[in-house]
């Protein structure tokens, strides 16, 4: 083939997006982006036509959460744009490996107030990884293979390409890069020996160390590193929001997830312990509370790939900057050297730890009123679908019931808005998950306000034969607002109540988008109408599961709080005289 | 507080201003001058940036800084012979 042959900007990005390997793309056409959209008619790649903007990011970042690729996702500029603003955001927050693709308006009507003009590059600004105007179709291939390279690659994120609509119509030469130079940019992969050295020594001298696990293990694919580490050591493991799945839930080292509505064991491990080994996590508010009274007696080991986030909360004793995976690999052997030499005894922690955790599990009550308990179907999904399912949550208390009671035992199983908090994102997310694992299982657990923000996607999914699930926990309101309604605003539920057991009719909305529309509301029905589901799997299922609208998610340390003021139920603290720690 | 120099080599891109602004503003540290000059090298511009700022902060502006794929080498100017900037080992933790 002739290289110097002529080609469109537009020819030259849709190659791009081949040569990176791209294998699918969430978007929608419009204007400016629409020189792009006559190549792909004719790409190798497949491109699922969403029906919102925000649709086609969360479902590339669905996608890239469950097979470790980059997502792509494609609009055209002005609101088109604009709408993939929260998806980016999102993606920010969890450091999602995205790359998203928008036409601009073309560069002689940039800043002239033009038609569908937004500046998308200035307005993502804040929370993308890196991002492209370009305006010079020579410039197209270079941006693409950086952006994937970027979005790809150190702490992931998302990259956003912005194209004038006159550099897709240009001609060009498809210049693919033969190398990446990018002299601001070398992402370090390993940390020195000599901090090693030092966070061995540290954790052999340790009495009361807990693994502080992060969603970097499961960015990493450490999830089999952290066993080895874990089983050697043989210390607590906890695993935040975003690392649900990095290590089983059914291990007997597992304390469960730690923060606003951790484990009384997992919070408390990390309260009372003495060196924190903290793997690929980020000292967020929603895991330690109250910054100045978090964890005060411990040390800290601070892995992760970004530089940034040591010492950014939390001051590091010893910093392993580089691939959490590659940092775990080199701490083992140095581990055993140590170990060889001297080993702390961790019986007395293990025994104050198995006293909080037989003391107060995770559990709930059944509602006295014959109504159905969410957190009864939630678990029961995650009984019956099995650990190879895949469950992509919305935000708020559903998604906290998902987190505390599915179960998970391999990593990128979970996935749930857990930096940013998008309400709407498992519809999108589910149906990208499905496309990127289309024989896996994969459940939306979904509350009834976030379903009324992206169900439209399920449009997608029934047109596209992306047959996901999807359960509703319909509540009939903003049920997490309500709670803190109920906590902090004695019980003056101001504009949480949603209606939705009345309006809309969850199961004839589903069938009018294509889907199979199911309904329970009987503790008696759940194992069947989640078996029904289970059973189709040609088509999207939505299950309008009418639960009690009163139940609150437990424990719960309340913001701002110290993790010492945790309740495991409405004003009831564990008591921690029987505990003596 | 007190006042720090910055010499940040930057990658002289459209946009590259408004990014090392932006950071500023959103991470909330207040920028008291900032200067773009030209180097010998015109692919690459010097933004010579004065802060008031917290030791522990400083880190983390660098830091921050630092990952700006624009951004080549970030180096602290000290004036006279006395470093004005010393590593610090505890951060601030007021929330």
């Amino acid at each position: 083939m002739d290289m110097s042959k002529k080609i469109s900007g537009a020819s030259s990005l849709v190659q791009s997006l081949e040569r990176a390997g791209v294998d699918v793309m969430f978007g929608i056409p419009g204007g400016a982006i629409l020189p792009a959209y006559d190549p792909i008619f004719d790409s190798k790649i497949r491109h699922i036509l969403v029906r919102h903007e925000q649709g086609a990011g969360h479902a590339a970042t669905g996608y890239a959460q469950v097979t470790g690729r980059v997502g792509v996702c494609i609009a055209t500029s002005g609101p088109g744009a604009t709408n993939l603003v929260t998806p980016l955001a999102d993606a920010a927050m969890d450091s999602v490996p995205l790359v998203a693709i928008t036409g601009q308006v073309p560069s002689a009507a940039i800043g002239t107030d033009a038609f569908q003009e937004a500046d998308i590059r200035g307005i993502t600004m804040p929370f993308v990884k890196h991002s492209y105007l370009i305006t010079n179709p020579d410039d197209i291939a270079k941006a693409i293979a950086e952006a994937f390279y970027i979005a790809s690659t150190g702490r992931p994120g998302p990259v956003l390409v912005d194209i004038a609509k006159d550099a897709l119509q240009k001609e060009t030469e498809f210049n693919w890069p033969t190398s990446i130079n990018l002299p601001g940019y070398q992402p370090v992969m390993d940390a020195p020996d000599v901090n090693i050295r030092d966070a061995a020594v540290l954790i052999a001298q340790s009495h009361k160390p807990v693994f502080y696990v992060g969603g970097g293990v499961i960015k990493s694919n450490a999830a089999k590193e952290l066993m080895q580490i874990a089983e050697l050591v043989g210390a607590p493991v906890v695993t935040t929001l975003m690392a649900r799945g990095a290590f089983p839930d059914s291990h007997p080292l597992h304390l469960g997830m730690p923060g606003m509505h951790g484990t009384v064991a997992a919070v408390t491990a990390l309260q009372k312990s003495d060196l924190l080994i903290v793997l690929g996590a980020r000292f967020d508010d929603r895991v330690t509370g109250k910054l100045s009274s978090f964890a005060v007696n411990a040390k800290v080991i601070h892995a992760d790939i970004d530089p940034a986030e040591i010492g950014k909360n939390r001051f590091a004793d010893v910093a392993l900057i580089g691939d959490v995976g590659r940092t775990i690999t080199a701490l083992i052997p140095a581990l055993k050297r140590e170990f060889a030499k001297n080993k702390a005894d961790l019986t007395t922690w293990w025994d104050q730890m198995n006293s909080l955790r037989s003391t107060y599990p995770l559990g709930y009550d059944m509602p006295t009123d014959g109504s159905l308990s969410p957190q009864f179907v939630i678990d029961r999904i995650g009984k019956i679908s099995g650990s190879d399912s895949i469950f992509a949550a919305g935000v708020g208390q559903h998604q906290m019931w998902a987190a505390q009671f599915i179960g998970f035992e391999k990593p990128r199983t979970w996935l749930n808005s857990g930096g940013a908090g998008t309400m709407g994102y498992a519809v999108p997310a589910a149906m990208g998950a499905k496309v990127g694992a289309p024989d896996r299982t994969v459940w939306a657990i979904d509350g009834d306000g976030c379903f009324q923000m992206t169900n439209q996607e399920l449009v997608t999914c029934a047109i596209d034969n992306i047959p996901i699930k999807v359960a509703i926990i319909n509540n009939e309101s903003l049920g997490m607002v309500r709670q803190w309604q109920t906590m902090f605003y004695a019980g003056r539920y101001s504009n949480t109540n949603l209606d939705s057991k009345r309006i809309p009719n969850f199961p004839l909305l589903a069938e009018a988008m294509g889907c199979i529309g199911l309904s329970c509301e009987r503790a008696e029905d759940v194992d069947a109408t989640i078996e029904k589901a289970m059973a189709i799997n040609d088509q999207p299922v939505v299950v309008d599961f009418r639960v009690n609208r009163d139940a609150m998610v437990w424990p719960m340390v309340a913001a701002g709080a110290s993790n010492d003021d945790i309740m495991i139920a409405r004003e009831i603290a564990p008591d921690w005289d029987l505990e003596d720690l | 507080m007190s006042t720090h120099t910055l010499d940040v080599l930057v990658e002289n891109s459209p946009g590259v201003l408004s990014r090392v602004a932006g950071l500023f503003s959103r991470r909330g540290y207040n920028i008291d001058s900032l200067v773009v000059s030209p180097t010998k090298n015109t692919e690459v511009s010097k933004m010579t940036i004065v802060i008031s700022i917290e030791g522990h902060a400083l880190e983390q502006v660098i830091a921050q800084l630092d990952k700006l794929i624009n951004v080549i080498h970030i180096e602290e100017v000290f004036e006279g012979i006395a470093p004005t900037h010393t590593k610090d080992t505890q951060p601030d933790y007021q929330n």
